[in-house]
């Protein structure tokens, strides 16, 4: 009680410095779940692509994911190659063509083919929220991502055309009516941006999208993205993918060990902001509560000195100081916390493509936690001052 | 066994390089239950004699005893229980906390003594009606007048039952008939509790009022006499305290 009403009594003091709290905390908190949201993403991806290796034509980027062309004549000879236990060709497609990207952290929304060897080999789990999974036979239907199909309002039994029109279509731009039958639970990846379809109906809309040079000279449905390729247990997938280079000389199999450690720079980049505005708000706050603590304790001479006479060991001065100057991080972490909070939570509802934040438990234990031991290592110096201090000189201090 | 001795007690401070002997050499005795004022002049030691006593400030040389115990060869966290335990301190300056109340002022020396804290508040409530300020308990010191804080720090300065209250002016800041009040005020405590008082002041009328005045002149002892009884006990003849009396 005595405490609060020390931080009362300089209303206007303490305030300034509890904002100084505030505003490293804001900071380090929006940027901090803007790290967790990326850092979500990017373990997702570790996840999935450490475990598979992805295999696409040898002349395209497969990191792009679109674009590259591969015949599924290929399949059988990577299927022959020793270790391999399953193959799943793919097709993608972009969902939303011609949208204008700015600056997206997030995956733009995109069509798949679902992967039938997806749930029994890949350590990332998908699960549905809401009906049931497409299947290779299917013909018009779509499982949509958590985000997916916030964006667009849909739910099972909803129809859907894909992909999407774009406001400047070309005079020969098609598209197809899907229906919804399931919507996937929230993963915080890349699956929550996506509308998967049976392998066909994923051939249908690349064919679609053929270049003219293509469109009609080739068979839609003898096209692929790519293969997704998984190994028998125990086989070393950097060495496989080698084996499949070797094996099949027209495509690429990019060794998981590449991808996943180019995911990790990427993330490291976002470890890096976090760190640096935590140390920001470690010298803004950090400085004032040195300032504040210092002032009182210079104004509270003849306190300490009369507590001291009174019978209060340096201990008790030590641990007075300290908890008024905890006291003032926990406000401060407190009130930062949730005005970053509140931010991210009002940016992410008027984002319609899943969001750019997430505050997680961790974060806001790190956050309060991180302002609390900010105050305390602050007052720390100003509290050993005051601990110290003659009582004798003390009382008698002007 | 004298409550307090004071053998050969010397303080040397060190000012601008020249040493300033503030106590050169006092040696007394104050029996429990005395009532014993402390006179001279500024610069004559008097403070600095109350510090020492108080374990405030150790002696450059010459022991303090406190009940027999050589206080010189405990530390500095014996020294602060030894302070809360037995000893209380009323200031010139009354000096008290600005953000709590009377009642929690008075409550103060036992945050850290660690005693009892509802028997800690019923005997504060107590001393407050002792002092008359039964009605002020919730007031903060700015809201008290002069002679209201300074009831305040007598009361917390009885709160851990001291056997020791040492008062430096005690009556220094309040106007002559504030200080005839609280004199007769601690004259009753002291009847009634027998817990020896030992007071720094310059007022000779006041000290006259005491049992016994030492004298003190350039930190040496120049004077040590036993007043007439019927002159201290004349001016603290006020109603009895039925919760002070009989508690020692």
């Amino acid at each position: 009680m005595e405490i609060i009403r020390n931080l009362w009594r300089r209303k206007l003091r303490s305030a300034l410095t509890v904002t100084g709290i505030v505003m490293g905390i804001f900071a380090l908190t929006t940027m901090g779940a803007m790290a967790e949201h990326f850092d979500a993403l990017i373990n997702g991806g570790i996840t999935y692509y450490g475990s598979n290796i992805q295999v696409a034509d040898a002349n395209s980027s497969i990191t792009s994911g679109f674009g590259g062309y591969m015949s599924l004549s290929t399949l059988a000879q990577i299927e022959r190659v020793a270790g391999v236990a399953a193959a799943t060709p793919f097709a993608n497609e972009i969902a939303k063509p011609g949208a204008v990207s700015v600056v997206n952290m997030g995956i733009p929304d995109y069509i798949s083919s679902i992967d039938p060897n997806w749930d029994h080999y890949s350590p990332l789990k998908v699960t549905l929220a809401h009906g049931r999974w497409v299947t290779d036979a299917s013909r018009g239907e779509v499982d949509l991502g958590s985000a997916f199909a916030a964006e667009f309002h849909m739910q099972v039994g909803g129809t859907i055309a894909l992909p999407v029109r774009p406001a400047d279509a070309q005079p020969d731009f098609v598209n197809h009516r899907f229906t919804v039958v399931g919507v996937l639970d929230e993963t915080l990846t890349a699956p929550d941006s996506a509308a998967y379809v049976s392998l066909h109906d994923a051939q249908t809309l690349v064919g679609d999208s053929l270049p003219s040079a293509l469109a009609g000279r080739v068979d839609p449905y003898q096209i692929i993205s790519g293969v997704a390729v998984y190994a028998k247990p125990g086989v070393n997938l950097d060495a496989l993918a080698e084996r499949i280079n070797a094996a099949v000389p027209t495509v690429e199999a990019l060794k998981p060990s590449t991808l996943v450690s180019a995911m990790k720079s990427g993330a490291a980049v976002f470890t890096v902001m976090t760190t640096a505005t935590a140390l920001l708000a470690l010298i803004i706050g950090g400085l004032s509560v040195v300032n504040t603590m210092i002032m009182s304790v210079s104004e509270r001479v003849r306190e300490i000195g009369l507590k001291k006479a009174v019978g209060a060991r340096t201990r008790h001065i030590l641990t007075e100081f300290l908890a008024e100057a905890g006291l003032m991080g926990l406000i401060g972490g407190m009130v930062g916390f949730l005005l970053g909070f509140a931010l991210t939570t009002l940016l992410d509802a008027g984002d319609a493509s899943g969001g750019l934040f997430l505050v997680t438990p961790g974060l806001t234990g790190l956050a309060i936690g991180f302002a609390v031991a900010l105050g305390a290592v602050a007052g720390l110096l100003p509290a050993i001052r005051a601990a110290r201090l003659d009582p004798v000189a003390a009382l008698r201090a002007q | 066994m004298p409550a307090m001795r004071l053998q050969g007690l010397t303080k040397h401070y060190t000012r601008a390089s020249q040493v300033v002997r503030a106590l050169d050499g006092v040696s007394l005795e104050i029996e429990q239950g005395e009532f014993v004022a402390v006179v001279g002049r500024s610069g004559s030691g008097k403070t600095t004699m109350l510090d020492c006593a108080g374990l405030l400030m150790r002696p450059t040389a010459g022991r303090v005893l406190l009940d027999g115990v050589d206080t010189g060869a405990l530390g500095e966290r014996e020294r602060a229980e030894l302070r809360s335990r037995r000893i209380g301190f009323i200031f010139q300056e009354f000096n008290l906390l600005p953000t709590l109340s009377a009642m929690e002022n008075v409550l103060l020396p036992l945050r850290y003594s660690g005693a009892d804290r509802r028997a800690g508040r019923r005997r504060a409530e107590q001393l407050l009606e002792e002092m008359g300020l039964a009605a002020r308990a919730s007031h903060r010191p700015s809201e008290l007048s002069g002679g209201q804080q300074q009831r305040v720090a007598i009361a917390r300065s009885l709160i851990g039952e001291p056997t020791l209250v040492l008062g430096d002016e005690p009556m220094g800041e309040v106007d002559t008939e504030t200080a005839e009040m609280l004199l007769a005020l601690m004259r009753r405590i002291h009847r009634e509790s027998r817990v020896t008082f030992l007071i720094v002041t310059h007022d000779l009328d006041l000290a006259a009022r005491a049992d016994r005045i030492i004298h003190l002149r350039d930190g040496h002892l120049v004077g040590d006499e036993r007043v007439d009884c019927a002159v201290s006990t004349a001016a603290a003849s006020r109603a009895p305290v039925a919760s002070l009396a009989g508690r020692r």
